[in-house]
C-alpha cells in the first residue's frame, strides 16, 4: 500500500507544480496586460496618487501631460484633435483609450521597480511620478494628415517600413480629447413624477453623432473593401507561386467572363505585363492571375501579410467578432471569407471587391512589407520609456512579424508599384524629386461614391516611409487619396533630409 | 524525544505574525491593544500546545503544526487588513479550533476502534447532508448552511471527516476483494455488488450534494478524495478511469441541468486574459474572477506590500478569494510560498500514512491528506482561472468557522495517527 501512497504523493507534486508554473505565467506574462486593462479599477486608484507621465512625440513635442488647472490636476492634450485617436483619453467616467490605455503601466509606473518606489515614496510622503514615454510618432505628420483630410471621413497611416515604427495614425473627423468629460449642458426631464437632471457631456455629444462617428478610429478599426490596392497581394501570390509570372503578358479585352459572371474593366488595355497592368490598374489581368492562383492560393497570399480568414453565416453575417491584432496598437486585420469561394467571387476578390475587407493600418503594413524586402515588421509606437530623472528603462527593439513574400517577389512588386507611380494611376502621389512606389484603389461599396485608396512607400530605392490613405466615398483613389499620400511623404522626407 | 523542532518553527511563524500584525497596524491603525492581543494570544496558544505535547510525551510529526500556524497567522493578518470584524471572529474560531485539535489528539490516541462503526458514519453523514436541504439557508448560491442564530454552520465541512472515516473503515475491511475482484466480467476482474455497492453510494452522495445543495466544489473534493483512497487501497487504475468517467458524465449533465454550473463553465471558457475585448454583459458576469485576476496581476513578484494593494475590489475576498488578496500584496513570492506550504502539508500528511502500521490508519491518513490537498488545489486553481471556479474555502486561511474547526479536527486525527505509529518505534 505504501507504494500507492507514494504515487499519490507524486500526483500531488505534479498538480501543485502545474499550479505554481501557471501562477508564475499569470503573474509575469499576463500580469502586465491585466494591469493595463481599462476595466481595472486599480488604474483609477493609482491615478489619484500619481502624476501621470508625459507623452512626447519623436521630436520631443508634448502630446499629453498632467497640469494643474485651477488647483486641480488635469490631463491636457496640447495637440488636441490632431492626435485624439492615437493618444486617446483618460476619463473616470468613460474609461481609457488609445496610447493612454496601452501604456498605463508605464505612465503610472506600475512595473516591479515602480512598485517598490511607490512604497518608499509613500513612506516618505513624497509625490509619486509615472514614467514619461516617447513615441515614434511625428506630430507634424499628424497635423498635416488631419488638414489634408479636411473634415472628410477617412484615415491616414504612416509607418517606417524598416522598423515598424508608427509615424502617423490619423482618423477624420476627429474630436477634442480634452472635452470628453466637460458638461456641455444640463437637461431636465420628469421621470416617475420626479424631476431628474441629466448632465450631457462632450462624450455624449460625440457618441450621438452616429453618422460621422468621430470617436471611431478609422485608421485602425475602420474596415473597407480595398479595391485595386489589393491587387498587390494578388500579384504577390502569383509571383510566389510562379516567379515567371513577372514576365507574363496578358491580352486585356476589356472584360473577363467567369462561369457566366462578367467582370468589366475600365478600358481595353490590350497586351499588358505586370508593370503596365499595375500602372493602369487592369482588372482583367489581376482577375486572371487570381483565377490561376485559386481561392485558396489567394487566401494564403493574404494570410502571409497578416490577413485572417473569417466565417460567414448563412445570412452573410460575420460569425464572432472581427479579428484584431497588434500589441501596442490594436488594429483590425484584413479579412477574407474562410468558406470556399466560388470562381466568380475569386475573380472579384483578386481585385479587392466582394468579401474582402481591410483596415487602413493593415494596408500600410502591406505597403511596408513590400518596401522592406518582403518582411513585415511588427508595428510599434513606443520609442522609449524614461523616468523623470532621464533614466531610459525601455527602448524599442524592431522585430519581424511576418515573412510575407520573398525578397525577389518584393523587388518585382516594388518595381510595378514604382511604374504605377511614375506613369500610371498613382502618379499624383509623386512629389518633386522623390521616387515613389504606390498603388491606388477606388473601391466600390453600397454607400455611394467609391472609397478612394492609396498605399505606397518612398523613396522607392531606399524606403523610409510607407503610407496608406483612405477617404470614405471620396471618389477615385488617383485624384483623391494619392495626392494626400504624396504630401505626407514630402513632408516626412523633406524633414528627414533637412535634419 | 523532544519537540524542539516544532517549538522553534512555531517561534519563527510567530515572528511572521508579529511583523504582519505590526505592519497592518501601522497601515490602517485601529485599537493597538486589540491588535496586540489578537496576535499574541494565538501565538502563545500554539506555543502552549507544543509545550504541552512535549510534556505529555506526544510523539507525532513535528512539522504539521507549524505549517498550520503559518496558515492561521496569514489568515488573521489578512482578515484584519481586509475587514477587522472578520479577524475578530476568526480569532474566536481559531481558539475553538485549537481546543478541538487538543481534544482530538487526547481523546483518540487509540483511534482504531473507530473502524468498527462505519455504518454509523455513513448514516450520520447522509443525515447531516440532507438536513440543510430542508432546513438550510443559502449563501453564495449554495444551500449548505444551518442557521444557529449566533453563527452559521456548514455540516458538509464535518461530513467530509465522516466520509473519509467511512471509506477508510470500509476499504480496509474489503481491500483484498476490491483489488482482486470476485468475478470476471468481459475479462475484467470485478468485485461483487456487495463490495462496490457502498462505494457507488458515495458517488451518489456527491451527486446529491451537487444537485440539491448546488455545491459543486465540495462535491468535487469528495469525489477526488474518494478516488484517491480507492487508488491507495487497490492500485487499480481501472477504477480511477471509470470514476473519472462517471464524474465527467455527472459534471456534463449538471452543466446542462443547472444554470449556475453552466455559467461558471462559460466564464471559465471566456477569452482568457483579454478583457479589453469583452462585452459589458460578459464582463459583468465574470466580474468576480476578473477582479481576482486583476489582483493577482497587480502583485508582481514582490507584491504591492501589505496594506498597499486594492484586494477589496474583489467581492467575497475574505472567504474563497483570500488567495488573490495574498498574492496582490505579497506578490508571486507570497503566493508561491502558500502553494508550497500546502504541498509540504500534503508531504507530511502522506508521510504519516507511510509510517502508519495498519491499513485503516494508512487509508485514513492518506484520505484526510488528499482531502486537504485537493481542497487547497481546487480553490487556488479556481481563483486563478486554471479550473472553473467552485466555492470552497482555502483550508485554515479563508474566513469561516465550520471549515476552520473541521480542519483542526483533521489535523488532530493526522497527528494522532502519527503518534500512534511512532509510539511503537524504538
Amino acid at each position: 500500500m505504501n507504494d500507492n501512497i507514494r504515487k499519490l504523493g507524486y500526483f500531488f507534486i505534479v498538480i501543485f507544480t502545474v499550479l505554481a508554473l501557471y501562477l508564475g505565467y499569470l503573474n509575469a506574462v499576463v500580469g502586465p496586460k491585466l494591469s493595463a486593462d481599462p476595466h481595472n479599477r486599480r488604474l483609477a486608484a493609482a491615478e489619484e496618487a500619481v502624476v501621470r507621465g508625459v507623452i512626447f512625440d519623436r521630436q520631443g513635442v508634448v502630446l499629453a501631460e498632467d497640469r494643474m488647472v485651477d488647483g486641480v490636476k488635469k490631463r491636457v492634450y496640447p495637440r488636441g484633435r490632431e492626435t485624439a485617436h492615437l493618444i486617446g483619453f483618460v476619463s473616470q467616467r468613460y474609461g481609457r483609450t488609445g496610447v493612454e490605455s496601452t501604456f498605463d503601466r508605464y505612465l503610472l509606473a506600475m512595473d516591479e521597480a515602480g512598485r517598490v518606489r511607490a512604497l518608499v515614496d509613500r513612506f516618505l510622503g513624497r509625490q509619486r511620478y509615472g514614467y514619461n514615454i516617447v513615441l515614434t510618432v511625428d506630430s507634424r505628420l499628424q497635423r498635416k494628415a488631419l488638414n489634408l483630410l479636411a473634415g472628410r471621413k477617412g484615415a491616414v497611416v504612416a509607418l517606417d517600413p524598416r522598423t515598424g515604427a508608427v509615424l502617423a495614425v490619423v482618423s477624420s473627423p476627429s474630436f477634442d480629447p480634452g472635452s470628453v468629460d466637460t458638461v456641455v449642458r444640463t437637461e431636465s426631464s420628469v421621470q416617475n413624477g420626479e424631476k431628474v437632471e441629466i448632465k450631457v457631456t462632450g462624450y455624449d455629444i460625440l457618441k450621438m453623432q452616429t453618422g460621422d462617428a468621430p470617436l471611431l478610429n478609422r485608421a485602425t478599426r475602420g474596415v473597407y473593401p480595398p479595391g485595386s490596392v489589393f491587387k498587390i497581394i494578388t500579384g504577390a501570390g502569383a509571383l510566389e507561386a510562379n516567379p515567371d509570372n513577372s514576365a507574363r503578358v496578358y491580352e486585356c479585352k476589356g472584360s473577363i467572363a467567369v462561369e457566366g459572371f462578367v467582370l468589366k474593366d475600365f478600358g481595353v488595355h490590350g497586351r499588358v505585363g505586370l508593370n503596365e497592368a499595375a500602372a493602369v490598374s487592369c482588372n482583367t489581368y489581376f482577375a486572371s492571375l487570381g483565377l490561376e492562383l485559386g481561392g485558396e492560393g489567394l487566401k494564403r497570399a493574404a494570410e502571409n501579410f497578416g490577413f485572417k480568414l473569417v466565417e460567414y453565416d448563412k445570412s452573410g453575417r460575420l460569425e464572432g467578432g472581427y479579428p484584431v491584432a497588434g500589441d501596442e496598437i490594436h488594429f483590425n486585420t484584413g479579412t477574407l471569407p474562410a468558406n470556399k469561394m466560388p470562381l466568380p467571387e475569386v475573380a472579384s476578390a483578386a481585385i479587392g471587391q466582394g468579401r474582402v475587407l481591410v483596415s487602413p493600418f493593415q494596408m500600410a503594413l502591406v505597403a511596408a512589407g513590400v518596401a522592406n524586402g518582403g518582411t513585415v515588421m511588427k508595428p510599434v509606437v513606443l520609442e522609449r520609456v524614461v523616468t523623470r530623472n532621464g533614466l531610459v528603462i525601455k527602448r524599442m527593439v524592431p522585430e519581424a512579424m511576418h515573412a510575407a513574400v520573398s525578397p525577389p517577389t518584393a523587388r518585382v512588386l516594388a518595381r510595378a508599384m514604382e511604374e504605377a507611380a511614375r506613369t500610371g494611376t498613382a502618379s499624383r502621389a509623386v512629389p518633386a524629386g522623390i521616387r515613389v512606389a504606390g498603388k491606388t484603389g477606388s473601391a466600390q461599396n453600397p454607400g455611394g461614391q467609391t472609397h478612394a485608396w492609396f498605399m505606397g512607400f518612398a523613396p522607392a530605392d531606399d524606403p523610409r516611409i510607407a503610407v496608406a490613405v483612405v477617404v470614405e466615398n471620396g471618389g477615385p483613389g488617383a485624384t483623391v487619396a494619392a495626392p494626400i499620400a504624396g504630401e505626407i511623404m514630402r513632408e516626412y522626407l523633406g524633414e528627414v533630409r533637412g535634419e | 524525544m523532544t519537540r524542539r523542532d516544532e517549538i522553534s518553527l512555531l517561534l519563527l511563524a510567530g515572528l511572521f505574525l508579529a511583523v504582519g500584525a505590526f505592519t497592518v497596524y501601522l497601515w490602517r491603525g485601529g485599537d493597538a491593544r486589540a491588535v496586540f492581543t489578537g496576535a499574541a494570544v494565538p501565538a502563545l496558544a500554539f506555543l502552549l500546545l507544543g509545550i504541552m505535547w512535549q510534556a505529555l510525551g506526544f510523539r507525532a510529526d513535528q512539522y504539521l503544526l507549524p505549517v498550520v500556524a503559518v496558515f492561521s497567522y496569514a489568515s488573521l493578518v489578512f482578515l484584519y487588513r481586509l475587514q477587522p470584524e472578520y479577524a475578530y471572529r476568526q480569532f474566536v474560531w481559531l481558539m475553538a479550533g485549537l481546543f478541538f485539535l487538543f481534544l482530538t489528539t487526547s481523546l483518540f490516541p487509540r483511534y482504531r476502534w473507530l473502524s468498527e462503526y462505519k455504518y454509523v458514519y455513513g448514516l450520520l453523514g447522509v443525515l447531516l447532508l440532507i438536513v440543510p436541504i430542508f432546513f438550510g439557508v443559502e449563501q453564495g448560491g449554495a444551500r449548505s448552511w444551518l442557521d444557529f442564530g449566533l453563527f452559521h454552520l456548514q455540516p458538509s465541512e464535518f461530513v467530509k471527516i465522516l466520509a473519509v472515516l467511512f471509506l477508510a473503515s470500509f476499504m480496509s475491511e474489503n481491500k483484498m476483494v476490491l483489488a482482486r475482484g470476485t468475478r470476471s466480467v468481459l475479462g475484467l476482474a470485478l468485485p461483487g455488488p456487495g463490495e462496490w455497492g457502498p462505494l457507488m453510494g458515495m458517488w451518489g452522495v456527491s451527486l446529491i450534494l451537487l444537485a440539491f445543495q448546488r455545491d459543486l466544489g465540495t462535491a468535487l473534493i469528495y469525489f477526488g478524495t474518494f478516488l484517491a483512497m480507492v487508488y491507495v487501497a487497490t492500485a487499480r487504475v481501472l477504477y480511477i478511469t471509470f470514476g473519472l468517467g462517471l464524474f465527467t458524465a455527472g459534471g456534463a449533465l449538471s452543466c446542462l441541468l443547472f444554470d449556475h454550473v453552466k455559467q461558471r463553465v462559460d466564464i471559465w471558457l471566456l477569452n482568457p486574459y483579454n478583457f479589453i475585448e469583452l462585452g459589458d454583459r460578459e464582463y459583468n458576469q465574470a466580474y468576480q474572477i476578473i477582479q481576482s485576476l486583476f489582483a493577482i496581476g497587480a502583485g508582481g513578484v514582490t507584491g504591492a506590500g501589505l496594506g498597499a494593494g486594492y484586494p477589496r475590489y474583489i467581492p467575497a475576498v475574505h472567504t474563497d478569494f483570500i488567495f488573490a488578496a495574498i498574492t496582490e500584496e505579497m506578490g508571486l513570492a507570497g503566493g508561491l510560498g502558500i502553494v508550497l506550504l500546502y504541498l509540504f502539508f500534503v508531504y507530511r500528511g502522506l508521510k504519516v500514512a507511510l509510517e502508519a502500521r495498519d491499513d485503516f490508519s494508512k487509508l485514513l491518513a492518506s484520505g484526510l491528506t488528499a482531502l486537504m490537498g485537493l481542497q487547497a488545489f481546487i480553490i487556488i486553481a479556481g481563483v486563478t482561472k486554471l479550473l472553473p471556479l467552485t466555492g470552497v474555502t482555502l483550508p485554515f486561511i479563508s474566513y469561516g468557522g465550520s471549515s476552520l474547526v473541521a480542519n483542526f479536527i483533521i489535523l488532530g486525527m493526522l497527528l494522532s495517527i502519527s503518534h500512534e505509529a511512532r509510539s511503537h518505534e524504538r
